[in-house]
């Protein structure tokens, strides 16, 4: 049987699903949308340990009594003293930083800044989450979170942030969970893409 | 659904580290590229440089920071490489915490067009203390070549130590 190569056809070319598509550098591992109801947490388990690099997209609205929430991630179910947080953050009108060293579960606050239930109908928070050589056991993993969320007015309830973490463990990841200080709104949804090295 | 996200080369630093990491002959077949880089410096300057086509003038550089207690922005130019308007913290030094590597990403659309070189970048560089950088970065270099060589390079006689890695990726757009 024959088969063509897609490595070089553009969408003029031939189209035809063979078995040697070349799927490029970025795959997606996993989605995980919350249904009605919500959730009280979002869990990627037995991540695939063949990639180099992991990248989180996804947006989420938690149901806080709150305008504003975090979204909270931990790695490999680790909820101990073992998470920095430094941030650089915006909010239309001034822009301010912030970090600590090692502490609890109130450092655990990088992944993305979320709406409450007191939020504008609708208004979702979007995160994206770059982990680096997550797999390598010679380093501790850095965490790079770009986040915001605007909520249609001029208050401070819309900002941005560029959050940094590290987690002081040398363990390949494994398992990643989001939580929120209360649940996941329906229609959060987070997306896991591996990231491939050359020769992979 | 054509591929986007194309995977061009990988450099490990091994054991003895190295001055510059170095990319040549890069493909001219796609529209962006984007490097991730995992880095850290032997010495007290943590300052990562990067220069493309071995061009050593006309670098613009505009910055917007966060050091885990204050911010700011910070701007030169004709400079001799991107990043010179950031004197400290862009990767992690020797006095920061052990086994901990900067994350970066820098994004270089168009880069085979003959305009201006725009250069953005992310990266944070974290420790286990206040201080901890954070880093949104623009720039421009002023040549109309193409990009064919891209170079990371280190502070005076630093190295980027054992396990830095950077990673080179082509992205194309549908034309």
């Amino acid at each position: 049987m024959a088969s063509i190569s897609l490595k070089y056809k553009s969408k003029q070319g031939s189209l035809t699903a063979p078995g040697d598509v070349d799927p490029g550098a970025m795959i997606p591992i996993a989605t995980v949308t919350v249904g009605s109801g919500g959730a009280s947490s979002i869990e990627f388990s037995s991540i695939p340990q063949s990639y180099e690099h992991l990248q989180i997209r996804g947006l989420g609205r938690s149901t806080i009594a709150d305008t504003n929430d975090f979204a909270i991630i931990k790695f490999n179910s680790d909820s101990g003293a073992n998470y920095t947080y430094h941030y650089l953050r915006g909010d239309g009108t001034s822009a301010s930083a912030q970090g600590s060293g090692y502490g609890t579960s109130d450092y655990l606050r990088s992944a993305g800044f979320i709406s409450g239930a007191n939020a504008t109908a609708q208004v979702f928070g979007t995160t994206i989450i770059d982990i680096l050589d997550y797999t390598n056991t010679n380093k501790l993993k850095t965490i790079r979170t770009l986040t915001g969320k605007d909520a249609n007015s001029n208050n401070a309830d819309g900002r941005v942030y560029l959050f940094s973490m590290l987690w002081g463990s040398t363990s390949a990841i494994t398992t990643i969970t989001l939580t929120t200080q209360a649940n996941w709104a329906q229609y959060s949804s987070f997306a896991l893409y591996g990231v491939k090295r050359a020769g992979a | 659904m054509a591929y986007t996200y194309s995977k061009i080369a990988t450099y490990t630093v091994g054991s003895g580290g190295v001055s510059s990491i170095n990319f040549l002959n890069i493909p001219q077949n796609y529209t962006d590229l984007l490097i991730k880089f995992s880095g850290r410096g032997s010495g007290t300057s943590g300052v990562m440089r990067m220069q493309f086509n071995i061009t050593t003038a006309g670098y613009s550089n505009r910055n917007l920071y966060g050091t885990g207690s204050a911010a700011g922005s910070e701007s030169a130019t004709g400079t001799s490489s991107f990043f010179s308007a950031v004197n400290s913290g862009n990767i992690n030094w020797n006095s920061t915490t052990a086994s901990t590597f900067s994350n970066m990403e820098i994004y270089i659309p168009n880069y085979t067009s003959s305009n201006y070189k725009s250069i953005s970048t992310d990266a944070v560089v974290e420790n286990n203390a206040t201080l901890g950088y954070q880093f949104m970065n623009d720039g421009v270099l002023n040549i109309n070549a193409p990009i064919t060589q891209i170079d990371l390079i280190t502070s005076g006689s630093e190295t980027f130590v054992q396990y830095s890695t950077a990673h080179l990726y082509g992205i194309k757009a549908e034309l």
